[in-house]
């Protein structure tokens, strides 16, 4: 079974995460327990809910799994608030404003995860377009927020971005 | 001891012993934003609301280890006690060093070791005025920084061709002034002698005097444009020098994180908006606001109710033009940005032409490019059609006070209140009035893309390098070759270590063979020596001095080096070789390729030493591109050689050749040599083996082998490797 050679795909009958007293993750895989896991998201980009690596705490990978949602429900909850945690990646709801002061662009933004700011030298570099209408924004000290569809923001929102975009 | 920021007093009054450590997180325990402060004592960690409400706490006594787990874009303190790991506090990636520092001290504090010293780069720093985050090693904040001072420093390029701008200048006032005349001139001719219909002297005085002042004006215009284009030239050579010597003294580090091709366009295309503003934007805008000053007082003069009238459109202008100034120039960052992204995709697929080709991915490429440049076209259209439509917009609207003008003057000169050629006069200075109006916004164009040109370029010119040379540096002179690196600790990107803890003292003269697996550090590590990148941790010195004390050039005089990937410039091959010593003989050269093994099927080239090699060594094969660079750094001579797969790419039998002639040369000189065919180190003196990023064992072969621990491993599986294949190991 353990090929490796091959990607070690986990079945998600025998995976079963869950969070342990002290908040961590943790989890049982093919019948074996860990008391910490760290999962990975192999494309962060294009697939935020599949092909996750999970690993030990030493960081050796014990099996990808091909879709959280075949997991059961908690386990699915647990690795959902585990991603968004390793991931950090607030999703952008709203976008306040953006304002350019000297040679920094500032940003007001509601996020998912409640409203922040981002301060960024210039746009070339702090501005990612993966896909589509992703925007996948970074500030000076590394802080990230993702925009999902630009499109599909608010009317506000919009007419602040059309000029950086 | 380390607090950071003030702890909040409903805090502090409810904690008996002054804590060890407190920090803000900018994270809840839930992953939210939020706050929460975070305390610990030699007895507990705690965590608090901020309006003090305890949150959480653990006994330190439970404690066994600490780690600041990062993850991407934020991070998680973790505890491990007896009961397993524990979660503290999370945080995002602008507090991941604070983070670390608490998990080294908290660890320190379980095992009960020698605390840690909170060092600066540690804490991130604000702003003090705006709360806005200073970047690293600048004391200026970038937001209260004004765009005042950015045009004041782009003028200080100006500042050596003072003379020549103040001739233009003076020039343009005398241009601007006699430009004025022949409006007047004819007022005189039509109320004078058109319309008295008195032929005298004065209409042969009035036509001389149009045609001198046509003459004299353009003769003017010429020596003010032939000073334009020198001071606009010399301008654009300084700029372009300066931007590339920033670029130049800029660390490795910036360059890792950046496509290099960019820069190509942006030192050329930045310069010349920079450039463009600077000269014919700064005495158009004074030459043109004199004329318009000039013609109001004439025009006042001539007739002032009637001047109030080409006044009055003048508010609404000035209101558009404040209005559209910002979108305008986030419009030209846009086409920039366009324009960037084509650069950065071009500059890609023709450095790896070979791969595209190999893989057939030319269409691929080709609407990859397709896509990206109707981006630009529309950025093109957006910007050019912007400022296309102003110009009539604002001709427009001042051709309003013109139409009020003709009607109430045609009033007055039917009333016969005004003369005619009064009111011609006044309708031709009007008209002038348009040049300078539509100075005005190709002035805003101009302005607008300059500044954000020069944004961008004093950007780099501001970013320090990561590896500053140090005010006096020591002299070293000609050096023996110890190196000691004490407790290194290094990582590409900062808390993700790559070589950890590497404690090393090599002698002088002495051959180190480094090992490891792919990935394992060692390149790393003599990127380290090289001093590319400084440690994050510890400290590696040559002969006692520290790496930091030594001038860059005078470092890089003793150490020669061949890297993994081997490059070469647009040159010839002798050129190649003298690199890092321009006056080489060609003795000296083709002694040096000798050792390399590179002098024979040099010389057997129909063009010898002087082939040109083309941009990256192209039309030579991998093995030859490899012993040119290896003549290349040897023959400066290095007291420190440096070798990373040096000769990776040759058949044994030549690396044998190359080896020999190396051991001869090595003789004295400190080496660090890295190699996956362990055959090639044999010579070393002392092995050392990295695993993920740790020194695992060190010793000479024959101690390692017999040892039977990880270099025994990577021996044994090369053996087995070359079983396989039937070749030697
Ligand atoms: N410029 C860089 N920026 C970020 N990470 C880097 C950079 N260079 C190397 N790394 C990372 O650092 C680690 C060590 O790389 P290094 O080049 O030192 O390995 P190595 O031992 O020389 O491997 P190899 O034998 O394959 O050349 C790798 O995980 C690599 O991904
Ligand atoms: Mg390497």
């Amino acid at each position: 079974m353990n090929d490796t050679y091959d990607i070690h795909m986990l079945e998600p009958e025998r995976v079963m995460f869950s969070r342990g007293q002290g908040g961590v993750f943790q989890g049982v895989i093919n019948g074996k327990p860990y008391e910490e896991l760290v999962v990975f998201r192999a494309f962060p980009f294009l697939y935020t809910t599949q092909y996750i690596s999970i690993r030990d705490a030493k960081g050796d990978e014990l099996g990808i799994i091909r879709d959280i949602a075949q997991l059961d429900e908690e386990s699915l909850r647990e690795i959902e608030r585990e991603l968004q945690f390793r991931y950090f990646l607030p999703r952008v709801t709203k976008v306040g404003s953006v304002k350019q002061k000297s040679d920094l662009w500032l940003w007001e933004l509601q996020t998912n995860l409640g409203p922040t700011r981002m301060a960024m030298r210039n746009l070339h570099e702090h501005m990612q377009f993966p896909s589509g209408n992703r925007i996948i924004l970074t500030d000076i000290n590394g802080k990230r927020c993702e925009i999902a569809d630009w499109q599909s923001l608010d009317s506000h929102s919009r007419t602040q971005l059309t000029d950086v975009i | 001891m380390s607090i950071l920021e003030k702890l909040p007093d409903k805090i502090r009054a409810q904690m008996s012993d002054e804590p060890l450590f407190s920090a803000k997180t900018d994270l809840r325990n839930n992953g939210h934003f939020g706050e929460q402060w975070i305390t610990f004592t030699e007895r507990e960690i705690l965590l608090w609301e901020t309006d003090g409400l305890q949150y959480f706490n653990l006994k330190v006594e439970d404690l066994k280890e600490a780690r600041a787990v990062n993850g991407v874009g934020g991070g998680t303190l973790l505890v491990d006690t007896k009961k397993g790991p524990v979660v503290v506090a999370r945080y995002t990636a602008a507090l991941s060093s604070v983070f670390g520092f608490a998990a080294k001290l908290l660890t320190a504090i379980a095992k009960d070791e020698e605390r840690p010293m909170a060092s600066e780069k540690e804490f991130p720093r604000y702003c003090p005025t705006c709360e806005n985050p200073l970047s690293e090693g600048s004391q200026v904040c970038p937001i209260c920084k004004n765009n005042g001072k950015v045009i004041a420093r782009m003028l200080k390029y100006a500042k050596p061709y003072k003379l020549q701008m103040i001739a233009a200048g003076f020039l343009l006032i005398f241009t601007t002034l006699v430009e004025l005349i022949p409006p007047y001139l004819t007022k005189v001719m039509i109320d004078d002698v058109l319309q008295p219909k008195n032929m005298g002297s004065t209409l042969l005085m009035v036509v001389i005097g149009l045609g001198a002042t046509a003459l004299v004006m353009s003769v003017m215009q010429t020596v003010r444009g032939l000073i334009g284009v020198w001071v606009g030239s010399k301008l654009m050579g300084d700029l372009r020098k300066d931007i590339y010597s920033s670029l130049m003294r800029l660390s490795l580090a910036f360059f890792d994180r950046r496509q290099t091709s960019q820069f190509i366009g942006r030192v050329n295309s930045d310069s010349e908006a920079m450039r463009q503003f600077m000269t014919d934007g700064v005495i158009w805008v004074s030459g043109e606001s004199l004329r318009v000053i000039a013609i109001f007082i004439i025009m006042f003069g001539l007739d002032w109710k009637l001047t109030l009238f080409a006044l009055l459109p003048m508010p609404f202008m000035v209101v558009v033009s404040m209005k559209l100034w910002p979108k305008i120039g986030r419009r030209w960052y846009q086409q920039w940005r366009s324009i960037f992204r084509l650069n950065v995709l071009v500059g890609d697929s023709l450095q790896g032409v070979r791969v595209v080709k190999a893989f057939g991915q030319e269409a691929t490429e080709m609407s990859r490019y397709a896509e990206a440049n109707r981006e630009v076209v529309r950025h093109n259209i957006r910007i050019e059609g912007l400022w296309q439509g102003m110009f009539p917009l604002f001709s427009f609207i001042a051709g309003l006070g013109t139409l009020l003008i003709w009607y109430f003057g045609g009033q007055s000169v039917l009333r016969e209140e005004l003369q005619l050629g009064t009111l011609m006069a006044l309708i031709a200075y009007l008209t002038m009035l348009f040049g300078p109006l539509q100075w005005v916004s190709q002035m805003i164009n101009w302005a607008s893309n300059a500044l954000s040109a020069a944004d961008r370029v004093f950007e780099i010119m501001d970013t320090p390098s990561e590896v500053p040379d140090v005010r006096d540096p020591v002299p070293i002179g000609v050096i023996e070759g110890h190196v000691r690196f004490d407790k290194v600790t290094y990582g590409y990107e900062k808390h993700h270590p790559v070589i950890k803890d590497i404690n090393l003292q090599v002698k002088a003269g002495e051959m180190i063979g480094l090992v490891g697996h792919s990935g394992a550090g060692k390149s790393t590590f003599i990127n380290m020596i090289c001093r590319f990148y400084d440690t994050d941790e510890g400290s590696i010195s040559i002969d006692g001095v520290d790496l930091r004390r030594i001038s860059q050039s005078d470092l890089r005089k003793q150490i020669g080096v061949v890297l993994q990937e081997t490059f070469l410039f647009d040159g010839t091959i002798a050129e190649n070789i003298a690199y890092s010593k321009p006056d080489a003989t060609p003795e000296d050269i083709m002694r040096a390729a000798k050792i390399a093994n590179a002098h024979d099927f040099i010389v057997r080239l129909p063009d010898g030493y002087d082939t040109r090699v083309g941009e990256r060594g192209h039309r030579l094969s991998g093995g030859e591109k490899q012993r040119v660079s290896i003549a290349r750094a040897i023959i400066h001579d290095p007291r420190i050689l440096i070798l990373d797969e040096a000769t990776a790419s040759v058949d044994t039998e030549t690396e044998r050749q190359i080896q020999e002639a190396i051991t001869r040369l090595v003789k004295g000189r400190t080496t660090f040599a890295i190699a996956h065919r362990l055959s090639t180190l044999r010579n070393a003196d002392r092995l050392v083996v990295l695993e993920r990023g740790k020194i695992v064992e060190v010793g000479t072969h024959e101690e390692l082998l017999a040892k039977e621990g990880a270099y025994h491993k990577l021996v044994e599986a090369q053996q087995e490797l070359s079983k396989i294949k039937g070749v030697e190991g």
